[in-house]
């Protein structure tokens, strides 16, 4: 009997795993929506970070917040939303992560995500104005962002993702946004 | 020498303090050296990690990081030595608890309203591991109150929200209301892997060998228990006692003893 009890619970406990892990377990990593640098693979993200919250207290620039409930499995994990206040690449919450789900890396090869330019957004692609924030702001400039007869152009390889651009873009509607990279 | 209630009260205020106050550190003063709560505390370039977070991160990632078991060395040795004191000693769960029969329910009346087998324990345990696995995610972010507490009062200091979950802290909290630590004895997979770490502990609370005559079976040391266990029928040795001292100061004629074991 208790038998019985036990193994319908645990059934009904994978029924309800899977029927909500569509909408519970899927990343809240999306457009402007990061890890903090040096992230394992998202789909590893969940399972290895003990949502010591220590990446949080460490950010001396409050750039990482924390996820809450609503977030389903993803409640306590860090995130940086760079519209509100990118990463600087301080790289101090890597050194405070206790289970390496932030692992070091050199700031260069910080892949956090990519960003991407708008050219319809963009008011220098539309060639209203000159306006290159995102190549002044950017910490790689030059490297990660380069300028193609004074309009911005993203170098892919170089860029670590870290948003700088994207809170620097004067524009009401971001013309440059910073895309997840699902792995590395 | 009837003072462990004091001592472990004192001992709990200050651990709830430090993971007060280190947020305040970090927000306003800048201050590194010491960071994190009870589910990973670094200090300098050293951190403890729960063995219950670091055990499923392991589990579920399937993948070994040294440091992460470096960490959880320390708090596997203090169990497999002392059991779990943490809970009694040091959990922010504990101090609340404490806190609440200190302020509201003075009287000293034995709630037990709500009554599950003992067994119940392992299976919060083993449930949530099996569980956590199946998921693959850990769920010791809802069910882990501890950790929550000291979420949360960073979440407050740092970016003045609470998080949602700190329902279960309420919940939790509510439970001890209903029936003394209902949730500390029965559901928390954190005091089940220590108390089972703990299994074979050295440090017990025993009737002193030579004085059991003494002994007036007035039940003083069964009420006093916040789990709910006998120390006269020597259930302070079994896994579920957490050495928190309080059936030593209620017994009147001082027949129970911390004792430490050489082997």
């Amino acid at each position: 009997m208790l038998k019985k009890i036990l193994f319908s619970l645990a059934a009904g406990a994978v029924e309800a795993g899977r029927a909500s892990s569509s909408d519970a377990q899927s990343s809240p990593i999306k457009t402007n929506v990061l890890r903090p640098p040096g992230a394992v693979k998202e789909d590893l993200f969940a399972a290895k970070c003990i949502r010591c919250g220590r990446c949080v207290e460490a950010c001396p620039y409050n750039s990482i917040k924390m996820l809450d409930i609503r977030a389903g499995f993803f409640a306590g994990t860090p995130v940086i939303y760079p519209q509100d206040i990118p990463c600087y690449l301080c790289m101090k919450c890597v050194e405070v992560c206790p289970t390496g789900t932030l692992q070091k890396v050199k700031q260069s090869e910080v892949r956090m995500g990519l960003a991407v330019i708008d050219h319809t957004l963009c008011i220098t692609w539309k060639l209203q104005a000159l306006c290159r924030t995102c190549y002044n702001v950017c910490p790689y400039k030059e490297t990660a962002i380069k300028l193609d007869q004074l309009r911005p152009v993203v170098v892919e390889d170089k860029c670590v993702g870290c948003g700088l651009c994207v809170h620097g873009c004067p524009l009401p509607t971001k013309a440059i946004r910073i895309e997840p990279i699902y792995s590395f | 020498m009837k003072h462990y209630n004091r001592f472990r009260f004192i001992t709990l205020l200050l651990a709830f303090l430090l993971i007060l106050i280190i947020p305040f550190l970090h927000r306003y003063f800048d201050f590194q050296f010491i960071q994190g709560w009870y589910q990973s505390l670094g200090i300098g370039k050293f951190w403890f990690v729960s063995p219950l977070e670091g055990l499923e991160s392991i589990l579920v990632s399937r993948q070994i990081y040294v440091p992460v078991l470096i960490g959880m060395l320390p708090a596997v040795l203090i169990a497999l030595f002392l059991g779990r004191v943490f809970c009694a000693w040091i959990c922010p769960i504990s101090f609340l608890s404490e806190l609440i029969d200190r302020v509201i329910c003075r009287k000293k009346k034995k709630r037990e309203l709500l009554r599950l087998p003992r067994q119940v324990f392992w299976f919060a345990l083993l449930g949530e591991l099996v569980l956590t696995m199946i998921i693959g995610a850990p769920l010791f972010v809802f069910l882990s109150p501890p950790g929550l507490v000291g979420r949360e009062m960073m979440l407050a200091v740092m970016f003045h929200t609470l998080a949602l979950e700190g329902v279960v802290i309420v919940v939790v909290l509510l439970l001890h209301l209903l029936s003394n630590r209902f949730f500390c004895r029965y559901l928390c997979p954190l005091g089940a892997l220590l108390a089972f770490i703990g299994a074979r502990r050295r440090l017990k609370v025993e009737l002193q060998a030579g004085e059991e005559q003494k002994c007036l079976h007035c039940g003083l040391c069964a009420r006093s228990c916040p789990l709910g266990l006998d120390p006269e029928k020597g259930e302070t040795a079994s896994m579920y006692c957490w050495n928190c001292g309080a059936c030593i100061d209620a017994c009147p004629q001082d027949v129970l003893k911390f004792r430490f074991s050489d082997q």
